[in-house]
């Protein structure tokens, strides 16, 4: 390995890190992916069982391979360009909506430092920079000229209708999302992602978890995580009833499930950054010097609550009217994220940063 | 005018999340009931005597078959399913049909030629599934057809029992009064049984 580093010009160590770069961002890119066709199978599993259905059982056992042979037949399906379509966006758009979400991932750290082969490898996480939240909200919002792309370059009225709706409704959200995040982050003092999870980490147990003190932004943050992934019951980019399938109706074949890969990682992205905003991300109740990969099973298994929670409230909500939407947003959730704000900054003004003495 | 009354909302329902997590509870809870959907394949169709499944042509005891090509069936038929040419032949019966065709495709199952057949020769039975290659293996012919009798047991009896009900039964009121000057021999058991129902 030595002689291999010399002859490309690095040292040795030099290129164990680089190799060690190129596994762990490999591993999460792939993982992300693979949550999103796991989620389409617990999608409908998780629908047919609240509608005493059985659900895709057909492919492996208990349907289990369901994702694969949609993923196959997506493959071999037609991709149809509609006439007067603008081809050049008809065909980026997809990749403008997913790329965003998978780009996001970079800054969820899954787990605390990895140690292998008797080494630290550093937290598992793609990028750990300083400015965590911020990089994850920029590139978060721009998933909505994806849809709005769509929309446009489809030439097709539902689609149009169905692309405006979906950015009026991210715009109106991102507002009080960011109100609720800036929250969390005055008490945790710092808005790299790591940071905040070991704020929360530090003392082993559940009392330190940011849910305990603000539930409220906690509340704030889920609600909108709903609305900025464009799920139920916030779904009016793609509401079925007026708008045939809204922004992606005259998509198909991949190019359609590119759609859904992008939505269902940025649902598996708000789920993370509510794990670790929230919920004391890779730290486990009564085991603050768990190793690393117990704490890594334990984000996935609360980002894992978080999800379900997503297919949860799409299968029992009524889709709201666009006009109560609006005044939800506008009325409710943004006075509320205001008020908890100028609360959490004079809590911590005149009674100092938690934690301290 | 119908005035509707608008329930007065109390302030947990107005609160929305309140009723959310009600509804969320619903949802959970019913996640874990007897599913209803039945596994087709796997689970077979619940058939009964009731089961209005394809005709067949019903074999009697001696091998043949009852029907003696009247065409009564042919004509019942609302699809134009069944084609039948009649023949000769040295039973006492003298006639049987020479081909007798049901097109499965374009069969509806709605058992007109069973309630048509004046000699019990056609029943519909339970079998319900049907599937090919092509086209013309779907229109069956005689041999097809024919189910013993023994197999159809309990849609025959099931029919009979049904016919039963009416053939000695005191005629429909209707008719009465249009043939009450024959109603001395018209009551008569005979009579009534000659008479198709509510003819």
């Amino acid at each position: 390995m030595n002689d291999f580093a010399a002859k490309v010009g690095l040292t040795g160590e030099q290129l164990e890190h680089l190799l060690a770069i190129l596994v762990r961002n490999t591993v999460i890119l792939i993982g992300i992916i693979s949550v999103a066709a796991v989620m389409t199978l617990v999608e409908r599993k998780v629908s047919a069982w609240m509608q005493f259905r059985h659900g895709p059982n057909r492919v492996g056992p208990w349907g289990l391979l369901q994702p694969l042979a949609d993923g196959v037949k997506f493959i071999f399906k037609e991709v149809v360009v509609p006439n007067g379509a603008n081809k050049a966006l008809y065909v980026l758009a997809p990749a403008l909506a997913a790329v965003p979400a998978m780009m996001t991932i970079a800054v969820i750290p899954f787990a605390n430092d990895v140690v292998l082969f008797g080494k630290n490898w550093g937290p598992l996480v793609v990028a750990d920079i300083d400015i965590g939240i911020l990089y994850l909200l920029a590139i978060g919002s721009m998933s909505v000229y994806g849809v709005i792309l769509a929309g446009w370059a489809s030439n097709s009225k539902y689609s149009l209708l169905g692309g405006l709706r979906a950015s009026a409704q991210m715009i109106s959200y991102e507002l009080s999302m960011i109100l609720a995040i800036l929250a969390v982050v005055a008490m945790a003092g710092s808005i790299n992602l790591r940071e905040i999870v070991e704020s929360q980490a530090h003392g082993g147990s559940i009392a330190d978890w940011n849910f305990w003190k603000q539930p409220l932004a906690c509340f704030l943050l889920l609600v909108a995580s709903f609305a900025e992934t464009n799920r139920h019951p916030f779904d009016f980019a793609e509401c079925e009833p007026e708008l045939v399938a809204g922004f992606n109706t005259e998509y198909s074949a991949m190019k359609w499930a590119i759609f859904f890969i992008g939505e269902y990682s940025a649902m598996a992205v708000m789920s993370s950054l509510s794990v670790i905003l929230f919920f004391g991300g890779w730290s486990i109740p009564f085991l603050p010097d768990a190793p690393w990969y117990l704490g890594f099973a334990a984000f996935l298994a609360k980002t894992s609550v978080y999800l379900f929670l997503f297919v949860w409230v799409r299968w029992t909500l009524p889709r709201f009217r666009f006009d109560q939407l609006m005044r939800i947003g506008w009325k409710v959730m943004l006075p509320l994220a205001l008020v908890n704000l100028l609360a959490t900054g004079a809590w911590l003004t005149f009674f100092g940063p938690p934690g301290a003495p | 005018m119908v005035i509707v009354k608008r329930k007065e909302l109390s302030l947990s329902e107005r609160l929305y999340v309140p009723e959310i997590v009600r509804g969320l509870s619903i949802t959970f809870r019913k996640m874990f009931e007897k599913k209803i959907t039945r596994q087709y394949p796997e689970e077979p169709l619940v058939k009964t005597e009731v089961t209005r499944g394809q005709p067949r042509l019903v074999v009697k005891d001696d091998g043949a078959i009852a029907c003696v090509s009247c065409g009564l069936c042919e004509a019942a038929c609302p699809a134009y399913a069944i084609t039948i040419d009649g023949g000769e032949t040295d039973r006492p019966i003298e006639r049987e049909p020479k081909r007798f065709d049901i097109d499965m495709l374009r069969c509806i199952l709605c058992g007109f030629c069973e309630e048509a057949c004046p000699k019990d020769a056609i029943f519909m039975s339970d079998e319900l599934e049907l599937a090919d290659y092509s086209r013309q293996a779907l229109v069956y012919d005689i041999e097809k057809l024919k189910r013993p009798a023994a197999a159809m047991r309990r849609r025959i009896e099931y029919v009979n029992r049904i016919n039963d009900r009416w053939r000695d039964a005191p005629r429909p009121p209707m008719l009465v009064g249009r043939d009450a000057p024959h109603g001395a021999h018209a009551h008569s058991p005979a009579a009534a049984a000659q008479r198709p129902h509510a003819s």
